[in-house]
């Protein structure tokens, strides 16, 4: 389970900490996304993720250790929850282990940031007024020709931010 | 002519109403883009979304001049929430 960066089932944060491990780290940053009950002023009821897995577990690997290597830190681990979510529900995990506090909170918003704007994960919200969307904000696709104006600058940016 | 089967997520899926798309294209087509070209060609109500959607071939990301995937499956994969 701590394993996998995809999960059908409800995400347990314990087992992702490490707490028992990496002696020369004094700092753990977590992130925990949740489910919130609006979007642009809609009431939001439910959630459904779905995701190209083998590409979003590849994206999240690759995520975890370009995180490593650009911080410098011993540890860094994603998990993202697939299927159908209520209100509240944990979407996603992002745990850091750190020699110092800064790198740790910086690591870890990079790797929420790139996951976020690069795995081909989608959510489908279920609204209040009984419609849904899929919500369609970032472009993962890198490879537009020159000239053209898309929003995967904008992405880039953000996973690099 | 040869068959390239294009799976579908998200929006995309929606749109078509299926997760796989079956195309025949001939057989000088070489490239992904290419293919997706053929794609939009036969469902013009893809078209736009088509240009917003990245590639994959099994785990990886592919690019609109990379050759096609052997296997002749090109996944589509629409834009993300992001946020």
């Amino acid at each position: 389970m701590s394993e996998a960066t995809l999960s059908h089932e409800p995400l347990s944060i314990d087992a992702l900490l490490e707490l028992d491990a990496h002696p020369e780290c004094g700092g753990l940053a977590m992130f925990v996304g949740t489910v919130r009950d609006h979007h642009e002023g809609k009431t939001v009821t439910a959630l459904a993720y779905t995701a190209h897995e083998p590409v979003a577990a590849r994206v999240i690997r690759e995520v975890e250790a370009a995180t490593r290597e650009r911080f410098g830190v011993p540890y860094c681990r994603v998990q993202h929850r697939l299927g159908a979510l209520a209100i509240g529900d944990i979407a996603i995990v992002c745990v850091v282990r750190a020699p110092h506090r800064a790198e740790a909170f910086e690591a870890c918003r990079y790797a929420v940031d790139a996951v976020k704007h690069g795995a081909p994960i989608w959510k489908e919200e279920f609204y209040a007024d009984g419609g849904s969307a899929f919500v369609e904000g970032c472009c993962i696709r890198d490879d537009f020709d020159a000239g053209h104006t898309h929003d995967h600058d904008h992405a880039r940016d953000h996973a690099s931010a | 002519m040869k068959t390239i089967v294009f799976e579908l997520f998200a929006n995309l899926e929606r749109l078509a109403g299926t997760a796989e798309c079956r195309v025949e294209v001939e057989e000088t087509t070489g490239s992904v883009g290419e293919a997706i070209a053929a794609l939009a060609s036969v469902r013009p109500e893809l078209a736009a979304s088509l240009e917003r959607c990245a590639s994959a071939a099994g785990d990886r990301i592919v690019r609109r001049h990379d050759a096609l995937p052997a296997d002749g499956r090109i996944a589509l994969l629409p834009p993300v929430a992001g946020g």
